[in-house]
């Protein structure tokens, strides 16, 4: 059985419409989404509600918190001043347009699902915030698996999808300065995990144009990352005409987000 | 001259200890730094007068190099340091009677002091911590998993780790290891072997149980204030 899982929708409806359509395509009703529904583009009422319509299990994410807590997103995962200002500028803009029962819906988002032996969360099972970028440290990722309690891993938040597989892993521990009885060497086998990054519906950061999501098989473990090409031109001018940074519409068009991606994979928001 | 460290935690008010601490710093040989890794204070006794003592070291005491641990994390959140945060998990788990007790063993003039210590020191390739880089409440001891441990080194980008809560001693290696890690993307696949670099972690105990750490030959002598083991003589040779 197949399930879809999708991530970072960012108020982009034609690009989560036409996501959703494609899993339909599939036969697949098994949805997760992992969260931010909202933040940077024109449509969050309309992105929010389409979920919730079709009863999709969300995580929150860290854009869904931050407008809810009424604090400013993560200053310190923008790469410059000119980034965080225009983050800023459509935190607000976000905080405004939403219905009050659309806010009370993404506060009551949880930051985590489970489902059997997958864990979906959007950064990390750490923090929101954190992103586990492709080629973060290796121990450091099956780490964020392991103690998290599951075989796979779904996050999203670098909006780059990615299957990482880490397998065949040992440590060797001595114990040093005990008493010779007690001197203990041994070498711990670590288990096979996997992290799959779902990408992003809403602003992929892949070098592309194309909304990302991700088919998981539970049965044979096989996952699919799915590139699907949405009506681009009716988003760009739904930014500008809500008087959003141009800028948003321009790199979704030219599919550059490569500005707002954190230059330290294992950095966590201290707030 | 060999360089040492005398690594001392979980005082906990306990100023008697402290300067049998430092008494028998003044006896062992080598260039001496005293860090004190948390909980300098607690609920079970009037913790002033040793608070007094690191603040002002007398003439002839080691300078002590402190950092907060979890009881001081207590009171600075009970005290307002920490926005709206207060002490819950402690008053759920230990009553509303312990936090008084706690708050009432500090004076309220040392906690602006209190609040001004770091996290931890970072000192040649060895972190300096209270708990763990991740949660200053974090038990890091001999059962805790390597992977973990591994993780929290990584973290603070060290290769050791001496850490407190736990208040156990002992010096764990991580001497080897790998993972094999495959990455697809859409840009197609890519395989890398990690290796472990060789680290370790070393619970420093507290109160009386103390520890002293040679920089020059990464050993770590577990030593009891007030009491001359063999083991002591013989590791450093000197006394």
């Amino acid at each position: 059985m197949n399930q879809a899982v999708i991530s970072c929708l960012h108020a982009n409806l034609p690009a989560v419409e036409a996501v959703l359509k494609d899993i339909e395509l599939q036969g697949i009703t098994n949805i997760t989404c992992l969260g931010d529904l909202v933040g940077y583009g024109p449509q969050p009422n309309e992105v929010i509600e389409l979920i919730r319509d079709k009863k999709i299990p969300t995580c929150q994410g860290c854009w869904d918190e931050d407008v809810v807590d009424g604090l400013d997103a993560c200053d310190c995962s923008y790469p410059s001043q000119l980034a965080e200002k225009r983050g800023h500028f459509a935190h607000q803009w976000t905080t405004d347009k939403l219905t009050k029962e659309n806010k009370d819906y993404l506060a009551n988002l949880p930051y985590s699902i489970r489902k059997d032996k997958c864990l979906f969360v959007h950064g990390s099972p750490n923090s929101q915030h954190e992103y586990l970028l492709p080629d973060m440290d290796a121990f450091a990722a099956l780490e964020r698996v392991e103690n998290a309690r599951a075989e796979i891993l779904f996050c999203g938040h670098t909006h780059q999808p990615y299957i990482r597989e880490l397998a065949d892993g040992s440590i060797a521990v001595k114990i040093k300065n005990a008493a010779p009885k007690d001197i203990q060497e041994k070498e711990i086998q670590l288990p096979m995990r996997r992290i799959v990054n779902a990408g992003s519906v809403g602003e992929p950061r892949h070098g592309g144009t194309k909304a990302t999501y991700v088919v998981h098989n539970e049965v044979t473990n096989e996952v699919k990352i799915r590139e699907v090409e949405y009506d681009l031109e009716l988003t760009c001018k739904a930014i500008i005409d809500a008087g959003l940074p141009p800028i948003f519409a321009w790199r979704l068009k030219n599919g550059f987000e490569f500005a707002e991606q954190a230059e330290d994979a294992s950095h966590v928001c201290e707030r | 001259m060999i360089e040492r460290w005398a690594l001392v935690s979980g005082l906990k008010g306990d100023l008697d200890t402290y300067e049998l601490i430092q008494k028998d710093l003044k006896k062992t040989p080598g260039n001496i730094t005293l860090f004190v890794l948390g909980d300098m204070i607690g609920p079970e006794k009037n913790c002033n007068r040793l608070l007094h003592r690191l603040i002002n070291p007398k003439s002839n005491d080691l300078q002590p190099w402190c950092i907060y641990g979890w009881w001081e994390e207590q009171i600075l959140l009970e005290s307002g340091y920490r926005g709206d945060q207060r002490a819950e998990a402690l008053r759920i788990n230990k009553g509303e009677e312990l936090v008084k007790s706690l708050t009432n063993a500090v004076d309220k003039s040392f906690l602006d002091w209190i609040a001004a210590l770091q996290f931890g020191f970072v000192e040649l390739d060895c972190g300096l911590i209270h708990g763990s880089s991740k949660d200053i409440g974090e038990n890091l001891t001999l059962d805790t998993p390597p992977l973990t441990l591994l993780d929290r080194l990584t973290r603070l980008q060290v290769n050791r780790l001496f850490t407190a809560r736990s208040k156990q001693q002992f010096h764990l290696e991580l001497t080897e290891g790998t993972v094999n890690s495959e990455v697809e993307d859409l840009n197609g696949n890519r395989k890398k072997e990690q290796k472990v670099p060789q680290k370790a972690v070393i619970g420093i105990g507290a109160g009386k149980n103390y520890t002293l750490y040679d920089v020059g030959t990464d050993n770590t002598q577990f030593l009891q204030a007030g009491y001359k083991s063999e083991k002591r003589i013989k590791g450093f040779g000197m006394l």
